[in-house]
C-alpha cells in the first residue's frame, strides 16, 4: 500500500494511507485499521526523516512538515484508541501461540517416564525456544516474565503467569459478548468518523484556502462538542436508570433471602451475586426461555444437560465470572509454589537474577501488610516480608543452600527485633481458610527462614509440612468454590434443583473449573507427595520385568507361556488404559478411566482363566478382592507413571462424597491400595516371595 | 448411583438409605463364595457389576424402607493388611469371616475386629460369620468360643455355608436392620430437620427418593 507514486507528495501519499486506515476503522476491522495507522505513522516519520536529513526544500518542509506531524499525531491517536478500548487485539494473538507451546496438560503424558525431580523444570522441551520468541515479540508483558525467569538459573516454568492465565480464560468473553456501545461510546465513534471526514476533506483543500479551512475545522469542533454533551447526557440518564434498577433488583434478592436470621458474609456475598443474576435477566432472554423450555418438558433429560453447557458458555453471565474469579485465585495461590520447580538438588547456586523473579510478584509480596494477618505473629512477619520480599522468595526455592545461611545473617542484621518477636512464635499455629493466599507464601517462608541453622532435614521437614498446609488450604477454597459456584447456579436456575439435574449441573461445573487447574493443582500435590513418587518409581524399576505371579496373582489368572500373548505381556489393555489417566483434567473423567481399568482387568482375568479351565474342571467363582489387587497392583507396576501416586492423592480429595460409596469410589480406593502397596514393594523384597502363592 | 444431594427430610418412608458394608476375611475362608450367593440368589446375574465380585449392590425394602447396600471385598493376603483402613472408612457395616475348620482364620478376625474397634469405635455394626458349616466334622473353632467373643466386643455371630446357601440371607437382612437403627439413632441425635452441614463424611446417606421408583427389592422383606 505503501508503494507511493513518484508523482505525488509525502503529505498526499500520507493521506491516502491515512485514508484507507480510516475507512478499515469505519468497517469495524479492527486490527487492520490498527495496522494501517501505525503504517501511515511509518510512513510519514520516515519521509520526514529523509527531508530533514537532505535539507534540500526547506520552504516546503515548513509548511507540508508540520501537516504531516499532525497526520501522524492524529493516526497515533487513533491507534492509541485501539488499545485503551480493549486491550486484546494485538495481544490476542500472542495468547493463543502462548497456550500452545506452554500448556502444562499437553506436555504431561510426555513426562509420565521421567523421574518426577526432572519433570517440571527440565522437561520444557527445545522445540519450544522459537514459540517462546515469539511470544516475547507480541505479548510484551508475557516477554518480560518470561526472560527473567530463563535466566534465573535456566529455570522455566511450563506454568503461565497468574495474569497471562487469567487473560486466557477470559479471551472468549470478549469474543463472544459484543455487547451494546454505550452512548458516550457511540458518540466518540461518531465523531471519529466526523474527523475523518474532516481530514480527507481537509486534505482536498489547496494550502491557499486557509478561510475555508478554519471554518471547516470550527464546525468539526462544534459538532463534536455536541454529540459530546448529548451522549453525557444520555449516558447519566442511563446510569441512573441501571442504578435504580440495580437497587430493586438487590431489595428483590433480599427479600428472596430474608427468611435467614443473622447475615454472615456469605449470605451477603451470595445476595448480591443473586442480584447480580436478576440484572443479568433482565438484559437477557434467553433464561427466560430456557426455564419456559424446561418447564413445558420436565422429562427431558438432554435439556438439563443442554442448558447447563450453555450457561456455561456464556461467559458475561454472573455464574460464569464467579467460575473465572475463583480460577484466577486459585491458580494465584498455586502459581508461586509449583512455578518454581520440585526441590533442586542442593548443588544449584544462588543467582542474584532469581530476585528478580520476585520483583515480579510485588503484589503478592506486599500485600499482607495490608490484609493484617489475624495474629500478631503473622503481623510482624508480613512486616518484616515487605522489608526484603526477595530474599524471602529466595529462601522459598533453595532451602538447602548454604548461601541462604549467609544471607540470613544479613537479614537478621536488618530486622533484627522482628524476626525475635517471630521465634517466640514458633510455634504458632496459621489460621486456616481466613487468611489471603499471600499469608500462606509467607508462612513457608517464615518456617524456613527462622531455623536456617537446622540440619537440612529439619527443614525439608518444615517445607514438607509448610506445603502440606498450602495445599489442605487451597483443597479447602476449591470446596468452597464450587459449593457456591453450585448455589448459584441452583439459584439462577430452580428447574435444576432435582437431585439428577443438580449432579449433572455440579458434573459440568466441576469439569469447567477444573480443567484449566489441573496440571497446576497436580504439581503442587507432585510436590507433595514427591517422597511416595520415589518410592513407587524405585519399585517399579526394581520390578520392570516381574512377572503378575511375582506380585501375588494366582497362576491360574495369567497365561504362563509367554507365547501366547503374541509379544505382549498379561493385563497389557488394563495397563494402556491406566496410562491414559494423566490425559484427562477433570476429576470425574480421571475416576471413569480408573472403573474402566478395573473392569478391563477383571475381563482379562475371565479370559485368562478361560484359557486355564480348558483342561481342568471347570470350577467358576468370580474375581473378588484377593485376586483383583494383586493384578492391580501388577498393571500399577507395569504403568511405571509416579504421578499416578499424585493423581490419585488428588481425586481423592476432588471425588463427590456420593461417589465414594459406590463403585467408583471403591476402584478409586483399590487403586490406592495398590499404588501404596507398589510403594512398599522395593523396602519388603523378601517378604513378597515368601506369601507369593497365598 | 445418585451422588451428592443427600439433603434428606425426615418422617416419611419415601427414602432410601445407603450403606457400605465392608467384607474381611482371610484368602480361603470363602467370603467371595459368601457375598455372590447373596447377590446372586435372589437376583440374577445383572446384580454382578462388571468388577465382579470385588464389588456389589444389592437393593433391599425392609419394613417399607428401601436400602442399597455397597458391599466392598478386600484382599485377605497379609501383605495388603495395612492398606485395609482405607478400605473400611465410613463404613456402616462389617462381614468379618472364618472357616470354622481354620482356628487361624477365626485369629485374624479378631485382628480385625480390634482393628475396626479401634478406627471406627461403635459405630460400625459387626458381624462375625463362621462359614463353611457343611464341613462341621472338621470343625476347629467351637460354637460357644465364637459366640463369647462376639458377644465381649458387640458383635453379632452367625453361621454360615455359601456352599449349602445356609444362613446368608439371614445374615444380610439381620445386618441391614442394624445398620439402619444405627442411622436412625444417629438422626433423632443430630435433630430432626436440623440442616445436614454435610461435615461428616460418614455414608449413610438418606436421599430423597422419586415415589415413582419400582419395588424392586420387596421380595427380601420376608426375610
Amino acid at each position: 500500500m505503501a508503494t507511493a507514486d513518484s508523482g505525488l507528495k509525502p503529505l498526499q501519499n500520507a493521506m491516502k494511507m491515512a485514508k484507507v486506515a480510516i475507512q478499515l476503522d469505519g468497517g469495524s476491522r479492527h486490527k487492520e485499521a490498527y495496522c494501517e495507522y501505525l503504517r501511515t505513522i511509518n510512513y510519514i516519520s520516515h519521509a520526514l526523516l529523509e527531508e530533514a536529513e537532505s535539507q534540500n526544500e526547506k520552504e516546503m518542509v515548513a509548511v507540508e512538515g508540520e501537516r504531516m506531524l499532525r497526520l501522524a499525531e492524529q493516526c497515533l491517536e487513533r491507534a492509541k484508541s485501539f488499545i485503551g478500548k480493549s486491550a486484546e487485539p494485538p495481544e490476542l494473538s500472542a495468547s493463543a501461540p502462548a497456550s500452545s507451546c506452554l500448556s502444562p496438560g499437553q506436555s504431561q503424558p510426555d513426562q509420565t517416564a521421567v523421574p518426577p525431580g526432572t519433570v517440571i523444570t527440565n522437561t520444557v522441551p527445545p522445540s519450544d525456544l522459537p514459540v517462546d520468541a515469539e511470544c516475547k515479540a507480541t505479548s510484551p508483558t508475557k516477554a518480560g516474565h518470561r526472560r527473567v525467569l530463563s535466566e534465573g538459573g535456566g529455570e522455566r516454568s511450563p506454568f503461565l503467569p497468574p495474569e497471562v492465565f487469567q487473560r486466557l480464560q477470559t479471551v472468549e468473553s470478549q469474543d463472544r459478548s459484543k455487547k451494546g456501545l454505550t452512548p458516550i461510546e457511540e458518540a466518540s465513534r461518531l465523531n471519529q468518523k466526523l474527523k475523518a471526514n474532516y481530514e480527507a476533506r481537509l486534505a482536498r483543500l489547496t494550502p491557499g484556502q486557509a478561510y475555508q479551512k478554519t471554518s471547516l475545522t470550527l464546525s468539526l469542533q462544534r459538532q463534536m462538542m455536541e454529540n459530546l454533551i448529548i451522549a453525557k447526557a444520555r449516558q447519566d440518564a442511563l446510569q441512573r436508570k441501571m442504578e435504580e434498577r440495580r437497587l430493586r433488583l438487590q431489595e428483590e434478592a433480599n427479600r428472596r433471602f430474608s427468611a435467614s436470621g443473622a447475615m454472615t458474609a456469605e449470605d451477603q456475598e451470595q445476595r448480591v451475586l443473586y442480584a447480580n443474576v436478576l440484572e443479568y435477566e433482565q438484559d437477557h432472554d434467553w433464561p427466560k426461555l430456557w426455564k419456559a423450555n424446561m418447564k413445558t418438558n420436565p422429562e427431558d433429560v438432554t435439556l438439563v444437560s443442554g442448558l447447563v453447557s450453555f450457561l456455561l458458555s456464556q461467559s458475561d453471565h454472573p455464574v460464569v465470572r464467579l467460575l473465572r474469579k475463583h480460577q484466577y485465585r486459585v491458580y494465584n495461590r498455586l502459581y508461586p509454589i509449583v512455578s518454581k520447580g520440585l526441590p533442586q538438588s542442593p548443588a544449584v547456586p544462588l543467582r542474584p537474577s532469581r530476585s528478580s523473579h520476585n520483583l515480579l510478584h510485588p503484589e503478592t509480596q506486599r500485600k499482607p501488610t495490608s490484609t493484617a494477618g489475624s495474629s500478631v505473629g503473622a503481623q510482624s512477619f508480613n512486616t518484616d516480608c515487605s522489608l526484603s520480599p526477595s530474599l524471602s522468595h529466595d529462601l522459598n526455592t533453595n532451602y538447602d543452600d548454604e548461601e541462604v545461611e549467609e544471607q540470613v545473617t544479613v537479614e537478621r542484621e536488618n530486622s533484627f527485633e522482628d524476626l525475635e518477636q517471630f521465634l517466640t512464635q514458633l510455634d504458632w499455629a496459621p489460621p486456616h481458610g481466613s487468611m489471603d493466599d499471600t499469608c500462606y507464601d509467607s508462612e513457608l517462608t517464615c518456617n524456613s527462614s527462622v531455623q536456617p541453622e537446622q540440619d537440612d532435614t529439619q527443614i525439608s521437614d518444615l517445607e514438607t509440612r509448610a506445603l502440606k498446609e498450602h495445599l489442605k488450604a487451597i483443597v479447602k477454597d476449591i470446596h468452597i468454590a464450587i459449593d457456591q459456584l453450585l448455589s448459584l447456579c441452583l439459584l439462577s436456575f430452580e428447574c435444576l434443583n432435582t437431585a439428577s439435574s443438580k449432579d449433572l449441573c455440579l458434573a459440568s461445573i466441576e469439569e469447567a473449573f477444573f480443567t484449566p487447574l489441573w496440571s497446576a493443582l497436580v504439581a503442587l500435590f507432585r510436590k507433595v507427595h514427591r517422597e511416595r513418587e520415589l518410592a513407587f518409581e524405585t519399585s517399579s524399576k526394581l520390578y520392570r520385568d516381574a512377572s503378575p505371579g511375582d506380585v501375588g496373582v494366582p497362576l491360574k489368572l495369567f497365561p504362563q507361556d509367554p507365547g501366547a500373548l503374541q509379544g505382549s505381556y498379561p493385563y497389557e489393555s488394563a495397563v494402556q488404559e491406566l496410562r491414559l489417566l494423566t490425559k484427562d483434567c477433570c476429576p470425574q473423567r480421571k475416576l471413569e478411566c480408573i472403573v474402566r481399568v478395573l473392569r478391563l482387568i477383571c475381563a482379562c482375568a475371565e479370559d485368562y482363566r478361560c484359557l486355564h479351565e480348558v483342561e481342568s474342571t471347570p470350577k467358576t467363582a468370580a474375581i473378588g478382592a484377593d485376586d483383583l489387587l494383586p493384578i492391580l497392583s501388577y498393571v500399577a507396576l507395569r504403568c511405571q507413571c509416579p504421578q499416578l501416586v499424585s493423581e490419585c492423592a488428588a481425586l481423592e480429595e476432588f471425588i463427590h462424597e456420593g461417589y465414594l460409596i459406590g463403585e467408583e469410589g471403591y476402584c478409586l480406593t483399590s487403586m490406592q491400595s495398590a499404588l501404596a502397596y507398589v510403594e512398599s514393594l522395593h523396602t519388603a523384597g523378601t517378604h513378597l516371595s515368601a506369601d507369593k502363592f497365598i | 448411583m445418585a451422588a451428592g444431594g443427600a439433603g434428606g427430610n425426615s418422617g416419611s418412608g419415601n427414602r432410601t438409605y445407603s450403606f457400605k458394608v465392608v467384607l474381611l476375611g482371610e484368602g480361603c475362608v470363602g467370603k467371595t463364595s459368601l457375598v455372590l450367593r447373596y447377590c446372586e440368589n435372589k437376583f440374577n446375574d445383572k446384580h454382578i457389576t462388571t468388577l465382579q465380585a470385588s464389588f456389589l449392590t444389592k437393593k433391599l425394602n425392609i419394613t417399607g424402607k428401601r436400602v442399597n447396600l455397597a458391599i466392598w471385598d478386600t484382599a485377605g493376603q497379609e501383605r495388603f493388611h495395612a492398606l485395609g483402613p482405607i478400605y473400611y472408612r465410613d463404613s456402616n457395616g462389617a462381614i468379618l469371616v472364618y472357616d470354622i475348620t481354620d482356628e487361624d482364620s477365626f485369629q485374624k478376625v479378631k485382628n480385625w475386629v480390634k482393628e475396626l474397634r479401634k478406627m471406627l469405635g461403635n459405630e460400625i455394626c459387626l458381624c462375625i460369620v463362621g462359614n463353611k458349616i457343611d464341613l462341621d466334622k472338621d470343625r476347629h473353632v467351637s460354637v460357644e468360643e465364637a459366640e463369647s467373643y462376639a458377644e465381649s466386643v458387640g458383635a453379632k455371630h452367625y453361621h454360615t455355608s455359601a456352599k449349602l446357601n445356609k444362613g446368608i440371607e439371614e445374615l444380610f437382612l439381620d445386618l441391614c436392620k442394624r445398620m439402619m437403627e444405627t442411622a436412625q439413632a444417629e438422626e433423632r441425635l443430630k435433630g430432626n430437620g436440623a440442616s445436614q452441614s454435610a461435615s461428616s463424611r460418614r455414608g449413610v446417606q438418606i436421599v430423597d427418593d422419586e415415589p415413582q421408583a419400582t419395588p424392586a427389592g420387596g421380595c427380601c422383606s420376608s426375610g
